[in-house]
């Protein structure tokens, strides 16, 4: 185990009703960098968050996050290593019954026994961070999907955690809060020195201000590197990802044994018997 | 998350209404009453048969409440019911040693309940004292059976 | 063959797997929080508790008035009008109130409660609370079973109350039995110990099956709107199966000549 590592995960295997997600994943964040994990969506991307937040346990293999064996503590231990980790959902997750002031002032509340002028004070700082200082009494289910997330980043970072997974937090983003969002990631991570994991899809703004990026495929890492050393990957797998391209080595169609034409024809056959 | 103090109120009403229910229950519908012992003496009688006593079952006196049915055991020594009362302190030291306990019923088919009927003796009955003239319940059956074998004598 | 023997076998092993799972959850969800847990639990009564009154009072009224009106005309034909008070005191201490409020209970509060978990669910609401280290069954299950058993039984008396009200506006009233041996049978045949507390020991068991299946299919539900349907139906059907079955065992136990 190095030091200069936040969290390690060992030869990871884990599989959900019978469908083997991965088989044998090694994966390192360093402190303070911001690491990204990205490939075609279905290969687990969620899943792998939720095993190092140790909300599902492998088959196989280890994950360490600060030299502890994340699936070995007890509960109680979980829960108070949760505390110096933020996680951002793709849908947000905000609760409901909770005003967006409150929802960011949830985790304050809970961990801790400021009193409510200092809760305020934070709470506020944080929304003023993700410019929703003025949406603080509406109820989530009166937010855009678009200002969910970003209360939900505001909530996330509340505690400030030494490492924040987002996940996919540029999906159905609009144009502007997306460069938003991506110069907040960016920024929280040069100021505070704050660990990341980004997962993700986004290619541009991914590669943009990721320090490593893992590539997963087909349950196993299949490229790594920087943002550079991936652009030029030559691996044609790789590349189809990188650059986006249709056509490759990556099927589009999900797999199938008959042949399209034949189950056209098939199809078309039946018609004429029954008519 | 704050409380606010309306729902506090209305959580707290209504733990406290419900107790109030259950209060209201033990006395107006099962007619507990908290004023019990103390203010009442106890007596016994033995029956030879109560047919449908049961504990808290009244006691009257001239068909005013005086008293209810406390316990009921079987006397092995006479193989007949011994039935513990208790009856309100106004009457203590005021009923004849030869006062009657008999067990009434209220109707054709009603409940079953002891009635007493005050005596002349000069001698007054004390607490836990038994009372020796009793009379049975009237059991129908035994009566309609009299009443058929009396026909059919004739 | 072999196939019906496997199928009866996974279908076995999957009852006894939710049953264990339900025990579990049950037993881990009874520890309510430290911090504020006095007021998440009154929060949860309010929604439980408070709000299902309106329901119950109406329903308790018209039972009694029901009891009260069909009593009568068999009664009146033994010339024993005057056991009405006995008559509705009765049925509804031992069998209608604890019984009818769990119905109502189940589908009024059980089934808003499986919805509100399972959107928490399906939301993520519940993994994001494990995420900032809070733990969802000390935050949200708890506080909720909690007022389930709290409130059923406080909702059982007040349906008893008003139940008897309603008899008696009917019977003593519109129907001319006499007021005071409308009271004075029940006073004579009902016993504090026998009817009322057996009732509310009813009442109370009621509560922990009816509360306990409708949080755990919120907690335990597949998280999508299609499963939030489905556990929402199967909390009415399950909690109601389950109370009926219960009071039969509950009624041969204490009323049963055994």
């Amino acid at each position: 185990m190095n030091d200069s590592n936040l969290v390690e995960v060992e030869d990871l295997y884990f599989s959900r009703s019978g469908r083997q997600i991965f088989s044998g994943v090694d994966l390192v964040v360093p402190k303070g960098k911001i690491t990204a994990i990205m490939g075609p969506s279905g290969t687990g991307k969620t899943t792998l968050l939720k095993l190092i937040g140790g909300q599902l346990a492998p088959d196989r293999g280890r994950v360490h996050i600060a030299n502890k064996d994340v699936h070995r503590l007890s509960r109680s231990e979980l829960f108070r290593m949760r505390r110096r980790m933020g996680m951002l959902f793709q849908s947000g997750a905000l609760f409901s019954d909770l005003s967006v002031f409150e929802n960011v002032a949830f985790p304050i509340r809970v961990h801790t026994n400021l009193p409510e002028t200092m809760i305020r004070d934070l709470a506020l700082i944080k929304l003023q961070a993700v410019g929703l200082r003025g949406a603080r009494a509406l109820m989530p289910s009166e937010l855009s999907g678009g200002m969910t997330r970003r209360v939900a980043l505001a909530r996330a970072l509340s505690l400030d955690p030494d490492l924040i997974m987002y996940d996919e937090p540029f999906v159905g983003q609009d144009p502007i809060s997306m460069g938003v969002l991506v110069k907040l990631i960016r920024q929280l991570n040069q100021a505070f020195n704050m660990t990341a994991i980004v997962v993700s899809h986004d290619i541009k703004e991914t590669l943009s201000i990721a320090d490593y990026v893992y590539v997963i495929s087909d349950g196993r890492v299949m490229a790594k590197g920087s943002p550079e050393e991936l652009g030029k990957a030559s691996d044609p797998r790789v590349s189809q990802f990188v650059h986006g391209e249709p056509d490759g080595p990556v099927p589009f169609h999900y797999p199938t044994d008959v042949d399209f034409a034949d189950d056209i024809l098939r199809g078309s056959g039946l018609k004429e018997r029954t008519s | 998350m704050k409380r606010s103090r309306w729902l506090e109120c209305g959580v707290g009403v209504f733990v406290l209404a419900g107790f109030l229910g259950l209060v209201f229950l033990g006395l107006q519908v099962s007619g507990l009453s908290f004023s019990r012992g103390g203010d009442t003496y106890t007596l016994n009688a033995n029956f030879s048969n109560i047919g449908g006593l049961k504990e808290r079952s009244k006691v009257t006196m001239a068909g005013v409440t005086v008293g209810r049915v406390t316990s009921i055991e079987l006397d092995p020594k006479w193989f007949d019911a011994r039935v513990t009362m208790s009856v309100t302190d106004e009457l203590k030291d005021k009923l004849s040693q030869d006062t009657t306990a008999s067990i009434l019923t209220s109707g054709l088919l009603g409940e079953q309940y002891i009635g007493l009927t005050p005596g002349g003796s000069p001698d007054m009955l004390k607490d836990g004292d038994t009372i020796k003239d009793t009379q049975q319940a009237l059991v129908l059956e035994e009566l309609i059976q009299q009443l058929v074998s009396n026909f059919s004598k004739e | 063959m072999i196939n019906q023997l496997a199928a009866l076998g996974r279908g076995t092993i999957n009852v006894l797997e939710a049953l264990g799972r339900s025990v579990i959850f049950l037993v881990m969800g009874l520890r309510l929080p430290l911090q504020n847990g006095l007021g998440l639990l009154l929060r949860q009564i309010h929604f439980v508790g408070v709000l299902s009154l309106p329901i119950v009072i109406v329903s308790g009224v018209f039972i009694g008035m029901v009891l009260a009106l069909q009593g009568y005309v068999v009664l009146v034909d033994f010339s024993a009008e005057e056991a009405l008070g006995q008559m509705v005191a009765l049925s509804l201490l031992r069998e209608l109130a604890p019984v009818v409020t769990a119905l109502l209970f189940a589908g009024r509060a059980g089934s808003a409660l499986t919805a509100e978990i399972g959107l928490m669910k399906a939301t993520e609401q519940l993994t994001s609370m494990e995420m900032i280290g809070v733990d969802p069954l000390k935050r949200v299950i708890a506080p909720r079973l909690w007022a389930g058993f709290i409130s059923l039984p406080v909702l059982t008396v007040f349906f008893s109350v008003v139940g008897i009200f309603g008899g008696y506006l009917v019977g003593v009233d519109w129907l001319g039995v006499y007021s005071g041996s409308f009271w004075s049978t029940m006073q004579n045949s009902v016993l504090f110990t026998d009817d009322i507390l057996n009732g509310m020991v009813k009442s109370v068991v009621f509560a922990v099956v009816v509360t306990w299946i409708a949080v755990f299919q919120g907690y335990d539900l597949e998280p999508t709107s299609e499963g939030i349907s489905r556990a929402t139906t199967r909390t009415v059907v399950y909690g109601s199966l389950a109370v009926l079955g219960m009071d039969f065992i509950l009624t041969a136990l204490m009323f049963g000549e055994f």
